[in-house]
């Protein structure tokens, strides 16, 4: 227990021996005190629960409080891995994040790039439009999109009937539910990765576009060569939360508008935990399914943390 | 208005602003539609030929939405105040003092935020069984009441709290509980209040544990309202649209007042 700084500062005025009084005061517990309340709920809610799901993905349980986990050992694993149910969800899970990085990612950068230039009392509001999905509660935001993509009444369908084209059943065909689950959780994050990309590329020093510029570059080289490896930061954040974050956020517009259905074709793993925890009472596959989505995301954290660090290397 | 008439302005103007038609498009349509009589629900026009408040009354009538909103707004005010208290405590112990351990329990809050919810689910549901806390409010703040993004943010703002201060304070033989009180919240106001702010909004647009949790209206929170509202209600578009209104207005409210700090706020804390 030490603080350095504060006896640094302290000894060129000949005050060490008060500094010394000062630390021998300090009891070694008083940060844990500190700490406590955030560790304890942490804790209570996060880590022990962890532990226990890792524990319950070896039991077969359905969660009545008479009954007692009974252990299965490897069981569950080999089941789920079967289960062609689960592999559609972690293979929609995967399109999940795929559909979303258009809309998080590269419509975005490509939208903060081209607008760079702008100036005036409009940025401001455009920057203030553009955000307002983003706090919008999702349920409403499923609520409004099942009611703008109706088929017989919806805003989007009269669109397309005036273009001549026929009603799309956008919830009910089972190759196209997906992607309308993954653009209401894009419509939602759009502007917000926009203004990322616009506030990283304001900081780019001016210096270096003037002196590509008097080389001769033009914006296109200037954007490829500059812009974009500089942006690289940014890009692999939003790529990364798209990536660990983007079926979670599906999550209420699975539950809310289709279910999992038409066919299983909106389903992801985040919804099937869900489904086997409390719906079909399978505590044991929820778990299961639980600490396998773990490791792997866990393992993706890794990977992106290990490409950040080359990706900050590269900027130096 | 500074709008340029050059190719290059149109290209650019012409992007945003159909990225803003996108964005607010949508829940403009939300909010008309709630205005229409029952009669006039499928019109196509921008604005109703006939605005009545019916659908609200309807809403009123069917399901305690004043209850809800009430019951939302006080899960989301606590789980804010929460949030700040633990993260400002937590916050200094990590930033003032440097002890075994230090750099372990930074990281181990900092990885809480990779731990999906879907997979602790299961035992938070048992314990709050077991504590009693299945529909009722502190249930749905307790799990909340400690975010690693605030730890994260205030420590981030504290590491830039200039340290003479906090040595002069030191010199009057100020205790630790003072100095954090005394000196550094008062001149943290805004870092404070934009965590506020934001773990308002977030704690109010949560739906997963309340999902959970909650299985009485009357004890609900109106994102699991509609929810319910909406599998009761099926297709009855205005008053699902009026109840979708009513369950956004506080955030957007409160958007139209602060939306630059919250802009701002949101965007230096990441997104979940």
């Amino acid at each position: 227990m030490t603080d350095a700084p504060l006896q640094a500062t302290l000894s060129p005025l000949g005050l060490q021996r008060r500094a010394r009084h000062f630390a021998n005061l300090r009891l070694p517990i008083a940060p844990w005190l500190y700490l406590a309340p955030t560790l304890c709920i942490l804790f209570v809610w996060i880590y022990w629960p962890l532990l226990r799901s890792i524990e319950l993905s070896f039991t077969e349980w359905n969660m009545l409080p008479t009954a007692t986990p009974r252990p299965v050992g490897l069981q569950n694993y080999r089941n789920l891995l079967e289960l062609p149910e689960l592999q559609q969800a972690a293979m929609n899970t995967v399109w999940y994040v795929v559909g979303l990085l258009p809309l998080s990612v590269v419509i975005p950068l490509f939208v903060a790039i081209l607008t760079q230039n702008l100036r005036g009392p409009m940025r401001n509001l455009y920057r203030s439009l553009i955000f307002v999905p983003m706090i919008v509660p999702p349920i409403v935001a499923a609520v409004l999109w099942r009611w703008l993509l109706n088929r017989d009444y919806g805003l989007v369908n009269l669109g397309l009937s005036t273009l001549g084209i026929d009603p799309v059943s956008f919830f009910a065909d089972p190759d196209l539910a997906l992607w309308t689950m993954v653009w209401i959780t894009g419509w939602k994050l759009m502007g917000f990765s926009t203004l990322l990309f616009s506030a990283a590329n304001s900081t780019i020093d001016p210096g270096y576009l003037e002196a590509a510029r008097m080389d001769g570059a033009t914006e296109w080289q200037i954007t490829r060569d500059i812009r974009l490896p500089l942006l690289s930061p940014m890009i692999l954040l939003l790529i990364m939360m798209t990536v660990l974050f983007g079926a979670q956020w599906s999550f209420v517009y699975i539950n809310a508008i289709t279910d999992g259905g038409p066919l299983g074709s909106t389903s992801n793993i985040f919804f099937l935990m869900w489904k086997y925890g409390f719906q079909t009472f399978s505590a044991g596959w929820s778990a299961t399914a639980g600490v396998m989505t773990f490791i792997t995301f866990g393992v993706l954290a890794l990977v992106f943390q290990a490409l950040s660090r080359k990706v900050t290397f590269h900027d130096d | 208005m500074t709008i340029r008439f050059s190719p290059k302005g149109i290209l650019t103007h012409g992007t945003m602003i159909l990225l803003s038609l996108t964005a607010v498009v949508p829940i403009c349509w939300m909010v008309v539609t709630s205005l229409r009589p029952a009669t006039g629900i499928f019109e196509a026009t921008l604005w109703p030929s006939e605005v009545t408040f019916d659908n609200y009354v309807y809403v009123f009538d069917a399901i305690p939405m004043l209850r809800m909103l009430w019951n939302t707004f006080v899960m989301a005010s606590a789980t804010a105040i929460a949030q700040v208290l633990t993260g400002l405590t937590a916050a200094y112990a990590l930033t003032r003092w440097r002890f075994r351990g230090g750099k372990a329990v930074q990281a181990l809050i900092a990885l809480s935020w990779l731990v999906p919810f879907q997979v602790t689910m299961i035992p938070n549901y048992v314990l709050s069984t077991k504590l009693g806390l299945l529909n009722t409010i502190t249930g749905l703040v307790l799990p909340n009441a400690a975010a690693a993004f605030a730890v994260l943010l205030l420590v981030n703002a504290m590491r830039s709290f200039p340290r003479q201060v906090i040595e002069a304070a030191r010199m009057d033989d100020a205790g630790h509980w003072r100095i954090l009180w005394q000196i550094i919240v008062p001149n943290l106001r805004a870092p404070l209040a934009s965590l506020g702010v934001l773990a308002f909004i977030s704690a109010w647009n949560e739906y997963f544990w309340p999902l959970l949790l909650i299985r009485r209206m009357d004890d609900a929170v109106v994102q699991i309202g509609l929810q319910m509202f909406m599998s009761q209600e099926g297709n009855q578009w205005g008053p699902l649209m009026a109840a979708a209104t009513l369950a956004s207005l506080p955030v957007l409210a409160i958007y139209l007042v602060l939306h630059r700090q919250i802009i701002e706020s949101f965007m230096k804390s990441g997104i979940k």
